[in-house]
């Protein structure tokens, strides 16, 4: 019998008709699964830690200092800060855990498992980005459920509150992607983190509203982008908001668009990810 | 699937790196469905560089490659191959049997499929006593052993194996060979790479000699080796590698 032969009536040829063809929908399922399964196999570092120290910021910030500062836009200290502190948890929780997800799986080299599979690019990309969307999701809801009870902190618009924390989790689970991808060192994910998300968080209103900061501080603020990614949120939460909802959501989604398109971008092309 | 008596078909294929070095130059191979076909060369000869342009693990430079007649980057042909790579590459959040189930998963099987798969693999490899062992726990055989397991977990018509049995105790080279040679027999196109030329020689039935980036020579062992007038194949190897070698560094040093 001819090698041809013996391939068209053997097991391994009915090994792919019993699997007709890759099913992609399973694919994306079972990366999604994996990135979730490395999420809640290290909970105490990926839920667990970030939880507490934001949890930790409400306490001392608004329960402890929050009754010696006068109101903010007309809403206590504590109840003012939540929206931020839960908005800047969730970002730097997408963020880390994608980029940190991909860096290991480079650097190991264990991507190609994913690269080689029957796995269509976009899926790869969405696959990867909602490991950092569970994981961010999961911090603001356990984060909702300590802050919520213990400031009284209102969700006075719960539809934009969805809206806007859907697109302030997947800008950063992309951001995440993408540096996770051009990363080439722990260093460099951790520059990202610590000198331009951290910073801009803390000066994007997390403590306070722009509206309280002298010119040209406050124009300045205007800049920064993390800054409408909380306005959002915190509209979502108070009702309140220190500029145009609209701008705020819609920078918010376009900054949204452009990073998941520059992820995808680099999944579609290969760069980075293949030599 | 396709009407293809090739499992393999590749033509013209080329790949030169960012930094200039030249993988493959131009190179056409063509592997039989059903065939055990060595592929051996030295290092830096482009053979896991073919082996990762087949398995779109790498950017081609130019060239086209078929599987079973499909184009290597269709779903379909990506379905179709399983890859051992030649250094352990394993998920270490995982544990043995979550590394199976996981890959066939990626590969479009239902969780019962993967899971009835992963079970198999556990025991065709002996991986029982640590199926629920995290990947980064285990001894250099057992990661080798899970490598195999996990290439072949979504049963793929053609298996691609890069140097499988490098630093592999003998019992479990032995252990390793009898199942692949079972594999084959059952129809499965094997490519295999190897340092081991013995090894080759009693497993392949085409082998073809790799060096910069082209195949140098290709044949049954018993015809290369009559062809080369040798007795051994480490023979043939010798006198194709080493009158390719000066050419190699001669573009070598005109590259630099």
């Amino acid at each position: 019998m001819s090698a041809a032969d013996r391939t068209a009536s053997t097991p391994a040829a009915a090994a792919a008709r019993r699997y007709p063809g890759p099913d992609p929908a399973r694919s994306m399922r079972a990366l999604v699964l994996r990135e979730c399964r490395r999420v809640t196999r290290l909970w105490t570092q990926t839920i667990l830690a970030p939880v507490v120290s934001s949890a930790l910021f409400i306490l001392v910030f608004g329960l402890s200092l929050g009754s010696r500062i006068k109101e903010i836009n007309g809403f206590d200290y504590d109840v003012f800060i939540v929206p931020g502190l839960i908005a800047m948890a969730m970002a730097q929780a997408a963020f880390s855990n994608n980029s940190s997800s991909l860096l290991q799986a480079r650097n190991d080299r264990y991507i190609n498992d994913v690269l080689a599979s029957p796995m269509q690019p976009w899926r790869m990309n969405l696959g990867y980005m909602l490991g950092g969307v569970f994981r961010s999701l999961t911090i603001g809801v356990s984060l909702g459920v300590i802050a919520l009870p213990l400031t009284g902190v209102p969700i006075e618009q719960p539809v934009h509150l969805i809206v806007a924390t859907l697109l302030l989790v997947v800008l950063f689970s992309a951001l995440g992607v993408v540096v996770g991808i051009y990363a080439q060192s722990f260093d460099h994910h951790s520059f990202i983190n610590n000198i331009l998300i951290l910073p801009l968080t803390f000066l994007g209103g997390v403590f306070y509203s722009i509206e309280i900061l002298p010119s040209p501080w406050q124009e300045l603020s205007h800049a920064n982008p993390i800054f409408y990614m909380v306005d959002a949120i915190r509209y979502g939460f108070l009702g309140a908001s220190d500029v145009n909802v609209g701008l705020a959501f819609g920078f918010t989604g376009l900054v949204a668009i452009a990073m998941v398109a520059w992820a995808q971008w680099l999944f579609q092309t290969g760069r980075k990810l293949k030599p | 699937m396709r009407e293809s008596t090739s499992a393999l078909r590749i033509a013209g294929l080329s790949k030169t790196y960012d930094d200039g070095t030249v993988g493959l130059d131009g190179l056409d191979l063509e592997v039989p469905a059903g065939e055990f076909f060595g592929l051996l060369g030295p290092n830096g000869a482009g053979k896991t560089t073919l082996i990762n342009s087949v398995c779109n693990l790498i950017r081609t430079s130019g060239g086209r490659i078929e599987v079973f007649g499909f184009g290597h980057e269709t779903m379909e042909a990506r379905r179709l191959v399983g890859v051992a790579e030649q250094d352990p590459n394993l998920d270490r959040f995982l544990t043995v049997r979550e590394s199976l189930v996981y890959h066939g998963g990626y590969f479009g099987m239902s969780n019962d499929d993967a899971d009835r798969r992963a079970d198999e693999m556990i025991d065709v490899f002996d991986l029982r006593a640590k199926a629920d062992v995290r990947t980064s726990k285990l001894s250099g055989g057992m990661k080798r052993r899970l490598l195999l397991a996990r290439a072949l977990l979504h049963e793929p018509l053609l298996v691609i194996l890069d140097e499988p049995t490098a630093g592999v105790d003998i019992e479990l080279r032995h252990d390793l060979w009898n199942y692949i040679r079972l594999l084959h027999e059952q129809g499965t196109t094997i490519l295999l790479t190897t340092h081991y030329l013995e090894e080759a020689e009693s497993l392949c039935e085409d082998i073809a000699l790799i060096s910069a980036g082209r195949i140098i020579a290709r044949d049954t062992p018993a015809e290369l080796k009559r062809r080369y007038d040798a007795t051994t194949l480490e023979e043939v190897y010798l006198q194709t590698v080493s009158t390719s070698l000066p050419a190699v560094m001669a573009a070598e040093e005109e590259r630099s």
